[in-house]
């Protein structure tokens, strides 16, 4: 047992099947395709379901995705018949799937338990799993290769769902973007270590590829994406538990110096931000929590990662770089930047061989004599995950984990904008939007503001106008009253409302919270109105 | 039994893959690129399409009536009563009363014009259609000639400003429209006031045609909404139709106390936003639909009873 376990941590093993592949008990071509052609059916009675039948367009993207894989099984049978052609399976059960499924199912039943949207989605996860496996099967058959049968399709389907996942509207590019990472998986190959082996994380390999077209297109609202990406922490100590997640991860694959790394660089990097600017780099955390379960569950799949500790401490940085300067370029570029967890992983994939030619040249000239402790793989895991430990255990007693952070509150920024402070103003009326879109009037009506007196942002009248109206519809007075005016443009204090959005630190509204409670609260993320009143 | 193929070599399969990847690719891109960015609003999105030809509407003028002033009536400048008393008038309601010591006020407009149909659904679909305003779906469900419902405040102000925009930039605008608009006029929502004076006029009536409620005068009580002008009132003060029943129709007034004021009510922000509707509507009793009746409306509410009518007035 230990020795095994030291195999899997040993550089080199993590790409091999754990347990030798047990071929599927002898049955006919055609007998085999009975089972493509059985999930496509499943598929196709999940239109059924209210989830799904509700649904005009969505209950047609599953029709179409089954109506392909049953054309496709049948051609092949087809050609099973006439050319005497095989069609073969056999089993591989990989510690990598299965546990990285049951983290990932973890991951969403935690969010979901908090953010009812992911527990509606479980029918479309069905949906996406019996394409999937279709499609891979059917996949590796037209490709005259034996198909490996196993928990594959789970984590990349979780993976990408945890990131990414289409409106109803538009489900059908759900498919489209699987679909896309199976072939990228079976098409895009090159050679390392002897294998040819696939370039990029499946779910990786797709989500970059459709967020790039999407960011292209201008077409994020077509998604999930932004919701996914900020709803994360209605969880509570949701990083906390997404620590406790990933050590799974790194003690079962060996990933620590991955996620670690990443989040090493990523805490550094917006901790020196920081202090030279006089504001946070992320909007309301030092890690973003949607980057944080990008760096444990999506950036560290062994198959597509260095092998060599040095390796993987590279991969890690490049990534937690990556999304330091996404965010930023994203950003400037008026795109949303939840996208900076998504791009840069298939760029590293690419990178992967450069690195391990890196790696093996200093290992050569014996530059790493210094830097290769003589630990065994397992062991220097341990020591590796040890160090991990110790440091997210001092940010989070120094708060930059679930504690409340500067950047969530209105005022902070207000003030940091007035000081002209780097990107204070840009972060200023993202916060607003953030607020408008989850309903306080008050926030709209900032916002409108904003738009029509040109002080945080160039000024743009329909914005302007469309954000009063915004108010004014959440029954903010000043909003209604501004789509009246032409100028002198009114303001006014939250109302008790408006503070259960504005207060609940990326938590959930305050909904339950009593009104006396409130104007303290207000008073502590620096509502200076609300500080008087506060006071008995 | 079936073994495990060997891994196939880089082949003309693979180069066929990657070309059938790219195709998928660039055809959901040049999908996407045909799909409208955050259309959702109430969960729904309106059609775009030019609403069609109707009788007695102009195609040619954003589906406005086919009369010389696009259906503007003019209301002439002079004093109205305002405002009523169960004492005079048994159906009004405590919150029609002018101030404690008086039971209605006098009070003096300048001229201004009103239109003499609610705004109709064909009118706001050609808003929509030239503008891509999001309209919610049941919005424009409605036949062209029946008035716009489902319309919340903010919807009805934008319809105004469009066509205040439109009718100043059209060479065809009709002459004396274009004068007002060019002398600083805009098309907006009434006031309670311009709209209480074009119902009852300068004789205090307590409905359009007179004192007493009347089932062929009106749609109330009934089921739903008819076409705009279903009933003729040449006999109303100013020739307009449905400004009892049918919908009730949005004003630009905040819901306060009277005495009326043209002020703002902007000394009390904090107090939940609500806007004057008058008028009643198709599903109400005939007390509601008095020339005097005043409903407080929530600014966000898009309700099948609830449209609205644009005045023209002076700045």
């Amino acid at each position: 047992m230990a020795a095994a376990r030291k195999r899997r941590a040993g550089p080199g093993r993590a790409t091999a099947p754990a347990a030798p592949p047990f071929p599927v008990s002898p049955s006919s071509p055609l007998q085999r395709l009975a089972i493509p052609l059985s999930l496509a059916l499943a598929l196709a009675l999940l239109s059924a379901t209210d989830r799904v039948s509700d649904q005009l367009v969505l209950t047609r993207s599953v029709w179409a995705a089954a109506a392909t894989l049953i054309g496709w099984t049948l051609m092949l049978a087809l050609q099973a018949r006439r050319d005497g052609r095989t069609v073969s399976l056999h089993t591989v059960l990989r510690p990598q799937h299965y546990v990285q499924a049951i983290l990932h199912i973890s991951v969403l039943s935690y969010w979901g338990y908090h953010w009812r949207p992911v527990y509606d989605h479980i029918w479309l996860l069905v949906a996406q799993l019996l394409f999937a496996y279709a499609f891979d099967m059917l996949l590796s058959w037209s490709r005259r290769e034996s198909y490996g049968l196993g928990f594959g399709p789970f984590p990349i389907i979780f993976s990408t769902n945890l990131f990414l996942w289409f409106r109803d509207d538009w489900f059908y590019l759900q498919f489209l973007m699987l679909a896309a990472g199976f072939m990228g998986k079976a098409f895009v190959r090159w050679e390392r270590d002897g294998h040819r082996t696939h370039i990029f994380n499946p779910s990786a390999f797709s989500l970059g590829l459709f967020s790039l077209v999407l960011i292209a297109t201008g077409t994020t609202s077509l998604t999930w994406g932004q919701e996914i990406a900020s709803t994360l922490t209605l969880a509570p100590r949701i990083y906390l538990f997404l620590f406790a997640i990933g050590l799974v991860a790194m003690y079962a694959f060996s990933i620590t110096l991955v996620a670690g790394t990443a989040a090493i660089v990523l805490f550094g990097a917006s901790a020196l931000y920081s202090a030279v600017t006089g504001v946070p780099y992320f909007i309301d955390s030092e890690i973003p929590s949607a980057v944080f379960l990008g760096l444990h569950l999506l950036v560290t799949d062994p198959s597509t990662s260095p092998r060599t500790p040095l390796g993987k401490a590279v991969f890690g940085f490049g990534y937690g770089l990556g999304v330091f300067l996404l965010y930023a370029v994203l950003g400037l570029l008026g795109v949303p930047t939840f996208y900076d967890k998504l791009l840069g992983v298939p760029l590293l994939n690419l990178s992967v061989r450069w690195i391990d030619r890196v790696v093996a040249r200093l290992r050569e000239g014996n530059r790493l004599e210094h830097w290769s402790p003589s630990w065994a793989p397992a062991q220097a895991n341990l020591v590796f995950m040890t160090g991990w430990i110790l440091f997210f255990g001092a940010m989070t007693l120094v708060g930059a984990t679930d504690r409340r952070h500067r950047g969530d509150t209105v005022p902070f920024w207000e003030t940091a904008c007035a000081e002209g402070r780097p990107q204070a103003c840009e972060r200023l009326l993202q916060i607003q939007t953030n607020y408008c879109g989850d309903n306080a009037g008050w926030a709209c009506n900032e916002l409108g503001r904003y738009y029509a007196e040109g002080v945080v942002v160039e000024p743009d009248l329909d914005r302007a106008r469309s954000s009063f109206a915004q108010a004014c519809e959440l029954r903010f007075q000043a909003g209604c009253l501004n789509l009246l005016r032409a100028d002198g443009w009114l303001s006014s204090e939250p109302r008790p409302i408006d503070y259960r959005l504005l207060l609940r630190e990326a938590g959930p509204n305050l909904v339950d919270m009593p009104e006396a409670a409130l104007l303290p609260r207000a008073c502590a993320h620096g509502w200076r109105s609300a500080c008087g009143k506060a006071t008995p | 039994m079936s073994n495990p193929s060997p891994p196939a070599p880089a082949s003309s399969g693979s180069h066929l893959g990657l070309t059938l990847l790219a195709l998928l690719v660039t055809g959901v891109g040049a999908w996407m690129f045909t799909q409208t960015p955050a259309p959702i609003r109430n969960g729904n999105l309106a059609g775009s399409a030019p609403p069609p030809a109707l009788t007695g509407f102009r195609s040619d003028a954003w589906m406005l009536p086919n009369e010389p002033e696009l259906g503007f009536v003019e209301i002439p400048a002079g004093p109205f009563l305002m405002g009523g008393i169960p004492t005079t008038d048994p159906g009004a309601f405590e919150n029609e009363r002018w101030s404690a010591t008086l039971p209605r006020g006098t009070l003096t407009l300048p001229a201004y014009y009103l239109s003499r149909y609610e705004v109709t659904t064909a009118q706001y679909a050609a808003f929509v259609a030239d503008t891509g305003y999001e309209a919610a779906a049941d919005t424009l469900a409605g036949p062209g000639d029946h008035p716009v419902t489902h319309v919340s405040w903010p919807d009805a102000l934008a319809y105004a400003d469009w066509l205040t925009v439109k009718l100043a930039a059209d060479p065809n605008t009709p002459e004396v429209l274009r004068q007002r608009l060019e002398a600083g006029w805009r098309v907006s929502l009434p006031t309670e006031a311009q709209w209480e004076k074009a119902a009852r006029g300068s004789d205090g009536r307590v409905y359009p045609w007179g004192a007493d409620a009347d089932r062929t005068r009106a749609n109330f009580q009934g089921q739903t909404t008819v076409p705009v002008g279903s009933y003729r009132c040449d006999d109303c003060p100013y020739g307009l139709a449905d400004m009892s029943g049918n919908v009730w129709e949005w004003t630009r007034s905040p819901y306060q106390p009277y005495p009326f004021t043209v002020d703002d009510d902007s000394d009390s922000l904090r107090d939940d936003a609500l806007w004057v509707m008058r008028g009643g509507s198709f599903t109400d009793p005939e007390r509601n639909i008095r020339t005097g009746t005043r409903g407080g409306g929530d600014p966000g509410a898009r309700r099948p009873f609830m449209g609205f009518r644009v005045a023209l007035s002076g700045p």
